[in-house]
């Protein structure tokens, strides 16, 4: 008796226990499933704080502190339902145990009602007559599911095949005409320029560089496309900036910039500023003259207001361009300019102060006649191309993503030249010739600063605290595979053949087999990298802040080709000539070379 | 010296550490302090030969004595024990898998795919019931099925259901069993293992959409007793056709029924069939109408059914992956659109042609049609002769069991006074 009161207490105990913890863990599931701790309102209305002020220290322990908050609640939810899941199998276990006892230890009484006879028959036409209601039901339901499939359906497969048919063959229309305009470039076509005939040029002589031209030069940031890959051969590897060992010469520049310097044919390029100042510069390659200097301190609509920026990114971070005929520059105010050969400036404008706190840094590159301009900056971002004869908008298209320090690249993937570029949250690619999105994919994030790299219908994207990235192109772009270990927020990665180059801002440098993301070999350099690595001549070339230039074989296996000092600091990525190389300083430009 | 020493000792580690401080990042790794470990990623092994054996040893032992206690012995409490240890055994540490309901599927796979093996252990998982169910009723329900054990537990206020709520319901278990024999013929989906609503209770995993049916399940089980077993299990339509017709079925009484009427009221499942003596009112010449209706009836709901099921298809095949499939593709041509949908990305990324994709959902459609009818009219068969049955006048003097439905539990045995000498 006294255990039957205590199994029915238990039970009573244990059973309110239940119903309370699996009402208590369903709202908090609930609660769990409709909170995204990353952006709370609270969080996002700080960091949109920080973003108009953001060098304000106490914003920013602010936001860490809501962050962790936000953090710490969504994980002790999940702890709260995993344990509330334990403590609800518990009692019910006990709720069962009870219950189940008190079953057995007090006998059911059998209860006998009515006459016993039961009226078979009639229970049996009741049994008849919802056996047909389910039938009929059922009938009516399949039926009805039917007619909606059929509604919905308009086409057999047979006749979907002839839509996918007719898709493919819309495809291979446009595969045809990007084969057409790409055959103007070959499919190593990095930059797709050309001098085709069906390209619309003025006349012969503005018309844009030839794919060999472009290789011999080079005309941007990264090389050819922006890819990291040069062409030309006799790359030394052995120099000494300090006893000018196969130093051919150095060149003060007279305004600082982060820049890179690019060359067109015996000049080379490069710009720098200061507060006020803004200038271009043009230096003899083979003797290292200054030959003209190009001062863009007051272009028309130029702000009065220099933009705040960090000293690591400069006011003059973004490299120049050229297509042959004229240089483009632009500076972190917003100004650009279109210069000619002999310094002469052939147009200029301010596309806006952008609306970023380190300072606009993306590099400047040329789609046939089409200067193109990535300008991610705070709220409206977009990607944009002038023509670059006259400094005419071609095209203009809104990004719907945050600001990045990144550059484009442009490559030939096979049937179509891509404009690619990569900002959080996406890495997306454009039809350079028009602005046409063609693909994003979800897949990086964070203040990004390094560029895509593209070899063999593959795109690496990488960022700090977000991952290496391989993008698979073809008829879907899919992540191939994806790695976090080593990050970068700065150097760009570099892909050659089959394998991809990493190299981090605190000096690891690592290669992964492009296709399937293991990890082929690792080098420690133990300095800072700023500059990205370039693949010449069958090396790398990894420049780090010291002012030391590491050559790696450009190869699965790790093999050191050599190393050799500038005698001064750099963070800018090295320009190649056949037998040279060029390469800016803190202070000078040098030209290495026999 | 020793002091000199230690100082240029100091200065050659500071050396080594200096290029890596200079090393700086531009924004530092933030410092978890949780204690975090990354885990390890671990895969699974595939379980041991021997487990398998021991695992269809194990269901020929429980089912021989879960039949040997509700024959021979005729007690519930051996039962109700043996239940717990199945519940235990194949529920919560074999994980409710591999289990007799599921492998009707294998089954199926088995007989309609030339690239599926059955395993044998699967194998002997699907006939070891129904071969015992044959012999001796459905003891494989009583003590054996994880399934039916955790059901069986939280009865503990089973209602008799009315008479109208059993035929119907009791119509679903065939429409699930046809569904889950096309889906897996047609290689579309184990739509059992999908919906499967105690795997998660016993894996102490699952979804939640799943965790809630599960606990809907088990709390309407209070009261109605056994409502997967009754309403839905598909693996119990073949038990019941197998329990009709088995050998030696559990019964009430031991010995002569007394009519006591004791154990009339206690069957939670409602499988005690009442005595019918009274006589079919209908005249001889009414009843041999009916016959002759019945025989017609079921050839007629069988095509009925084969009509419905051709009609049904198109509908049933949108649940094939790459039908749903060329179907998002079929209602928008403009496929470059499309390009978010995952299925379209994965289906790009593999290399497929689209013609060859198209090409093979034609051929399962076509299949699908073929399965369609035959699942239509055997939905068709089932309601034919369940109503055939359902017009026949059973005459009787005692309380039986109802061989199709009862799940030998032996509940109503502890009731019955007779003793047999």
């Amino acid at each position: 008796m006294i255990l039957n009161k205590f199994l029915r207490l238990m039970s009573i105990i244990s059973g309110t226990f239940s119903i309370v913890l699996c009402i208590l863990i369903i709202i908090n599931f609930v609660q769990l499933k409709r909170t995204d701790p990353l952006n709370t309102p609270a969080l996002t209305y700080l960091q949109e704080q920080l973003s108009k002020d953001p060098g304000n220290t106490a914003l920013q322990q602010e936001i860490r502190q809501v962050d962790l908050l936000a953090r710490k609640a969504f994980f002790t939810s999940q702890w709260q339902i995993r344990s509330g899941a334990y403590l609800l199998a518990v009692s019910i276990f006990l709720l069962v145990v009870c219950l189940k006892s008190l079953e057995l230890t007090t006998p059911k009484i059998p209860s006998i009602i009515g006459t016993g006879q039961t009226d078979s028959l009639r229970r049996r036409r009741t049994e008849r007559k919802w056996v047909v209601i389910a039938g009929m039901l059922l009938v009516v339901i399949s039926l009805t599911l039917a007619w909606f499939t059929h509604r919905m359906l308009t086409s057999t497969p047979a006749e979907v095949t002839s839509l996918v048919n007719q898709g493919s063959a819309k495809n291979t229309v446009n595969g045809k005409s990007a084969a057409t305009s790409s055959a103007i470039s070959s499919p190593a076509d990095s930059a797709g320029s050309t001098r085709d005939a069906t390209s619309s040029q003025p006349d012969a002589s503005d018309a844009p560089p030839a794919q060999n031209e472009i290789r011999t030069n080079f005309t941007g940031f990264r090389g050819p496309g922006g890819n990291g890959v040069a062409f030309q051969k006799n790359i030394p590897v052995s120099w000494d900036g300090v006893s000018g060992k196969n130093v051919k010469w150095k060149t003060e520049i007279p305004l600082p910039g982060y820049n890179s310097p690019i060359i067109w044919k015996d000049k080379i390029f490069l710009s720098g500023a200061r507060e006020n100042q803004r200038a271009a510069y043009c230096f003899d390659a083979n003797s290292g003259k200054l030959l003209w200097t190009a001062d863009l301190s007051k272009i028309p609509g130029s702000p009065a207001q220099t933009p705040k920026v960090t000293a690591e990114t400069g006011l003059a971070a973004p490299t120049m361009t050229t297509d042959g005929h004229r240089v483009f520059v632009i500076f972190a105010n917003g100004d650009l300019a279109a210069l000619d050969f002999e310094g002469k400036t052939v147009w200029t404008k301010n596309l806006g102060v952008p609306k970023n706190h380190y300072g606009h840094s993306s590099s400047l590159i040329m789609f046939r006649d089409l200067l193109i301009i990535q300008y991610d900056q705070n709220g409206s971002a977009k990607v944009m191309a002038l023509a670059g004869k006259t400094g005419d908008k071609a095209w203009e298209t809104a990004r719907n993503v945050k600001i990045s320090w990144a550059s484009p690249i442009i490559v030939n993937t096979g049937n179509r030249n891509e404009l690619i570029l990569a900002a959080e949250p996406d890495v997306i690619s454009y039809d350079p010739a028009t602005g046409k999105e063609l693909w994003k994919l979800d897949c990086i994030s964070g203040e990004v600063g390094p560029s895509v790299t593209y070899a063999n219908g593959m795109v690496f994207s990488i960022n700090e605290y977000s991952k290496l990235a391989a993008i698979k192109l073809g008829p879907a772009v899919t992540l191939a595979w994806e790695n976090n270990e080593y990050l970068s927020d700065v150097p760009s990665p570099v892909a050659f053949n089959d394998f991809v180059i990493v190299v981090t801002s605190y000096g690891t440098v690592v290669c992964y087999d492009a296709v399937s993301g293991k990890q082929q070999w690792l080098k420690e350099l133990e300095k800072s990298v700023y500059s990205s690595p370039m693949i010449a001549d069958g090396k790398i070339f990894i420049m780090d802040k010291q002012g030391m230039m590491h050559i790696l074989q450009a190869d699965k296996t790790l093999a050191i080709a050599g190393e050799s000092s500038l005698g001064e600091g750099s963070v800018c990525t090295p320009a190649f000539g056949d037998g040279r190389i060029y390469i800016r300083g803190n202070k000078h430009l040098f030209c290495i070379g026999k | 010296m020793k002091l000199k020493r230690l100082v240029i000792l100091v200065l050659f580690m500071s050396g080594l550490f200096l290029p890596a401080a200079m090393s700086i990042q531009r924004f530092p790794k933030p410092e978890f302090e949780s204690g975090y470990v990354e885990p390890v990623t671990q895969f699974p092994l595939p379980r041991g030969e021997f487990l398998i054996w021991m695992d269809v040893a194990v269901l020929l032992l429980t089912i021989s004595l879960a039949s040997w206690l509700v024959i021979k012995k005729r007690s519930r409490l051996g039962v109700f024990w043996l239940s717990l240890f199945s519940l235990a055994y194949f529920g919560f540490y074999r994980q409710g898998c591999v289990c007799s309901i599921g492998a009707i599927q294998n089954v199926t796979l088995a007989l309609f795919s030339g690239n599926f093996t059955i395993p044998l252990a699967v194998l002997f998982f699907f006939l070891i019931p129904l071969i015992f169910t044959l012999l001796f009723g459905r003891t494989f329900c009583a003590a054996v099925c994880p399934f039916g054990a955790i059901q069986d537990l939280v009865a503990f206020k089973p209602m008799q259901i009315g008479a109208w709520l059993n035929a119907f319901l009791g119509m679903i278990p065939y429409l699930y069993l046809g569904l889950a024999v096309l889906f897996a013929a047609t290689t579309t989906d184990f739509i059992i293992c999908r919906y499967d609503p105690f795997v998660g209770i016993f894996r102490l995993n699952g979804s939640f959409g799943m965790f809630i049916f599960a606990g809907v399940l088990l709390l309407a089980g209070v009261f109605i007793a056994r409502p997967y077993c009754r309403f839905l299990c598909p693996y119990g339509v073949l038990l019941n056709w197998m329990s009709r017709f088995s050998w030696k079925h559990m019964t009430i009484t031991p010995a002569e029924c007394v009519q006591c009427r004791l154990c009339e009221n206690i069957c939670p499942y409602d499988a005690i069939d009442f005595p019918q003596t009274k006589k079919d009112p209908a005249s001889h010449r009414k009843q041999i109408n009916r016959v002759i209706l019945l025989g017609l009836l079921v050839p007629v709901l069988v095509l009925a059914g084969v009509w419905t099921g051709s009609q049904i298809h198109r509908t049933l095949a949108g649940v094939n992956s790459k039908v749903r499939l060329v179907r998002l593709l079929q209602t928008e041509p403009m496929l470059k659109d499309k390009d978010e949908l995952p299925e379209i990305t994965a289906f790009r990324s593999s290399g497929v042609p689209q013609e060859q994709l198209v090409s093979e959902v034609d051929g399962i459609e076509k299949d699908f049609l073929k399965g369609s009818r035959i699942f239509g009219g055997f939905i068709g068969l089932v309601f034919g002769l369940t109503l055939s049955g359902l017009f026949r006048t059973p005459y009787r003097t005692d309380y039986v069991t109802n061989r199709a439905t009862c799940l030998s539990c032996s509940r109503c045995v502890d009731y019955c006074p007779v003793i047999k000498k």
